[in-house]
């Protein structure tokens, strides 16, 4: 940080240096402080150097990243199939692409696990690289986040009681309590449809997952909304208790990992990498062990929908 | 029920636990010599001593926990102080102890009869000894039942540390209900270690009130 500032400020003294050079150019008649600051000017002015190194130190993570030869990243082990603490041991979707990204990039990952509002705060306060909970992309968090290309399907879709009748396609949920996870996408997207529904949806918000998937098999709500993908495997791992409501109720959109705007180049590597797994078949046969099947993902990041 | 689930899992819950005990009681020791350092500047001759001692407990008792936590991992962060994740943990929860064990041992030291100091002083004692064989043995026998209490509390409000990204019992238990679809066993499990841990703190504290010989442990 301190080093940032550092090579910050010759670049701006370059920018009024260069005004006032204007201004002695006017005035055709060269002091000796204007001479002085004519060659402070200049010297600035060799000002790539300075403007390169800035960017050099404010993007330095890939570097860093290199000379360590680890990529720390974090996300929270509560979000199966993407990330699973079995029996400490960390698994799922994101631990076989994060560790197939860095052998790609010749280093290691090492995983830090938060809960979900410690994680971009602790991204922001620069305690790890890269998040690799799976983030779904939006117009909001854009403005915040780095995101990398998509490495999931987040589609919003519903979950119900596998014996419940009542609930056939997602408009059924009209009149009935809808459970969902604090502050994700999908559970402003099941507002925005609830909405539109004919009676009013009684919405809880739950701080995980967990809970939400607890209420429903105790009978609490009646459904509960998250990704595609994480209510596939919920409802595949307790098929007596849960099943999925077909089809997606959301928009088409998609989980990125995330990094800090400044990180470019190390985003830059991340998706390198990525697109490479995806066109050499490993996140194919990742998706496959995961998922039960495989589905296409666009090569850049996508324009939010939401 | 499924008893198999916690079995599958019963050595990352005894890590787990390992680790809420090592932060707690780290918490514990670290927190009773702060408390007994803010206690003694409560209790001195000097007015700006008291003050700050009382600054000092009102900052950390009224401020939560959780909020301290964050501050000290994230905020200080900011400005380039990056305290480690388990330093956070155990400075937090010594910090915050600290505030609530000087009170108690404040309380102690008052219910102390004031004439015993003043004895001690007609008996010729020094103000060193009246402190080291007169005041402290007796506030430390009366401070005993609500020190462990203290403790107890402390070592429940440590699942909190799990904000910083330490793996303790509480979280543990979560990323286990997640894991298995199974909640109910999951946090089963960890109440148990929890009440386990707990149990051997209050017979801990049975066993020191009979050393000091507190009456109503007779």
């Amino acid at each position: 940080m301190a080093a940032e500032f550092a090579a910050r400020s010759p670049v701006q003294t370059g920018k009024t240096m260069g005004a006032r050079q204007m201004k002695t150019f006017d005035k055709l008649a060269w002091t000796r402080r204007e001479a002085l600051e004519r060659g402070l000017a200049a010297f600035a002015a060799s000002g790539a150097v300075f403007g390169f190194t800035r960017a050099a130190l404010a993007d330095d993570t890939l570097a860093e990243v290199k000379k360590r030869g680890v990529l720390s990243t974090a996300t929270e082990m509560q979000f199966p199939p993407f990330d699973i603490s079995d029996n400490g041991t960390y698994k799922g979707v994101d631990r076989e692409l994060i560790d197939a990204v860095a052998k790609e990039m010749g280093v290691k990952a090492s995983y830090l696990d938060l809960p979900w509002t410690s994680v971009l705060p602790g991204l922001e306060a620069k305690k790890f690289d890269l998040c690799i909970a799976p983030v779904t992309i939006t117009k909001e968090r854009m403005k915040h986040y780095a995101f990398t290309v998509p490495i999931a399907d987040a589609t919003a879709a519903l979950m119900k009681r596998a014996n419940d009748k009542s609930i056939m396609k997602p408009e059924d949920i009209a009149g009935k309590a809808v459970g969902g996870q604090k502050g994700t996408s999908q559970l402003a997207q099941l507002k925005a449809f609830a909405a539109k529904l004919p009676k009013p949806v009684e919405i809880k918000e739950y701080v995980d997952n967990n809970q939400a998937s607890a209420d429903l098999a105790a009978g609490r709500i009646d459904a509960t909304v998250n990704s595609l993908p994480n209510l596939a495997y919920a409802a595949n791992q307790r098929s007596d208790t849960f099943a999925v409501v077909l089809p997606p109720f959301g928009e088409p959109t998609y989980f990125s990992w995330v990094g800090r705007l400044e990180d470019k180049s190390l985003i830059d590597a991340i998706n390198a990498a990525i697109v490479k797994l995806d066109e050499d078949g490993t996140m194919a046969s990742i998706q496959k062990e995961w998922f039960g099947q495989a589905v296409a993902l666009p090569k850049t990041v996508p324009e939010p929908t939401i | 029920m499924k008893p198999e689930v916690i079995l599958h899992s019963f050595s990352y819950l005894t890590r787990a636990a390992a680790t809420t005990v090592a932060v707690s009681f780290a918490g514990i020791i670290f927190g009773f010599a702060i408390g007994a350092l803010v206690c003694a500047a409560r209790v001195s001759r000097r007015p700006w001593l008291r003050r700050a001692g009382a600054v000092y407990i009102s900052v950390f008792r009224g401020v939560p926990l959780l909020v301290q936590l964050l501050f000290i991992y994230y905020f200080l962060a900011e400005y380039g102080l990056d305290v480690p994740a388990i330093v956070a943990a155990v400075g937090a929860l010594a910090l915050s102890s600290a505030a609530y064990q000087a009170e108690i041992l404040r309380g102690a030291l008052n219910a102390v009869p004031h004439g015993q100091g003043e004895a001690a002083t007609a008996l010729g004692f020094s103000g060193l000894d009246i402190w080291r064989r007169v005041l402290l043995p007796q506030a430390l026998r009366i401070s005993t039942p609500p020190l462990i209490s203290e403790f107890i509390l402390l070592l429940k409000a440590s699942s909190l540390v799990s904000v910083v990204g330490i793996a303790e019992l509480t979280r543990v238990s979560m990323n286990i209900a997640s894991e298995t679809y199974r909640p109910l066993e999951a946090y089963l499990a960890g109440g148990l270690f929890y009440l386990a841990i707990n149990l051997c703190l209050a017979a801990l504290g049975a066993l020191a009130e009979r050393r000091l010989g507190t009456p109503s442990a007779r």
